[in-house]
């Protein structure tokens, strides 16, 4: 039997995505709903892993509302200018699609994917506890922890991908 | 795949949202507080989403820090709650906290008074 194939392998200087239309298609749409969500005003829950605080001290709260309030909409920009760069590359409707990637959009998709996956992990509200394996099949939100375990398969085999260089 | 279809099957999305709020840059000028240059330290916190080697990579990659050290301080994260992965001034530190939080990970800093 031939041994699978993972689903993000390095080939030289660039990567092989072999993931199936459906996976593809699935991860560009959670990708979009990523975009529309930062599109959200600040403030919404659901986002809150993607800004979190840089001063944790009460004594240093002043320098924390500073740097959010100058800080924030770089890391906006910058979570924006990432999907832009991954996101053409999971329309499926694309008929010049090519499955391979460049290291630089490599690590734009790896960190779009985690992003995503911040905050699919914030609405589950996982904790350390959770084990998403563990999950009975007739729970009510099963099929969003797959969901979440698909990702985690994914970003780890892209990890290993990149670390493979 | 099929579980994978019935995630896509089953998986309820999040709503849509309204419509994009324009988004107002307000930088007023301050009265700068000199400080000392106390030196800084930039800390990671254990937290129970991201990936262990996820975390192991973003300090691989910002840091330049070998497998080893990368790992070394990811365990320190998972296992002790939380492990200082940089210091310096306070510019310098507030720069690898938003690069830290560009990767999605929870890092803060402190003064290092300790």
């Amino acid at each position: 039997m031939a041994k699978p194939r993972p689903p993000i392998e390095r080939l030289g200087a660039s990567f092989r995505i072999n993931l199936d239309e459906e996976e593809r298609e699935l991860i560009g749409r959670l990708m979009g709903e990523l975009r529309e969500l930062l599109a959200e005003p600040s403030g919404d829950d659901r986002l809150r892993r993607l800004f979190p605080a840089a001063y944790h001290a009460e004594a240093d709260r002043a320098k924390d509302e500073e740097y959010q309030r100058l800080m924030r909409d770089e890391l906006l920009a910058s979570r924006l200018t990432g999907l832009d760069t991954v996101e053409a590359f999971f329309d499926t409707s694309d008929p010049d699609w090519d499955e391979s990637l460049t290291e630089g959009q490599m690590t734009a998709f790896v960190q779009a994917l985690n992003g995503v996956r911040l905050v699919l992990g914030t609405i589950l509200d996982i904790s350390e506890e959770h084990d998403v394996d563990d999950m009975d099949d007739d729970h009510p939100l099963v099929g969003e922890f797959q969901l979440y375990n698909f990702l985690s398969w994914v970003l780890d085999w892209s990890i290993r991908a990149l670390q493979a260089g | 795949m099929t579980w994978v279809r019935f995630a896509l099957a089953s998986a309820r999305m999040w709503p849509m949202p309204s419509a994009p709020s324009p988004i107002v840059v307000d930088r007023p000028e301050t009265d700068e507080v000199v400080e000392p240059d106390t030196p800084w330290i930039v800390l990671v916190w254990n937290d129970p989403i991201n990936l262990m080697s996820y975390v192991t990579y973003v300090f691989q990659k910002l840091f330049g820090y070998s497998i080893e050290k990368a790992t070394e301080l990811m365990l320190d994260v998972h296992q002790k709650g939380r492990a200082v992965v940089a210091n310096g001034t306070r510019e310098k530190a507030e720069l690898d906290v938003f690069r830290l939080h560009e990767h999605g990970l929870w890092a803060t800093m402190q003064r290092d008074d300790a």
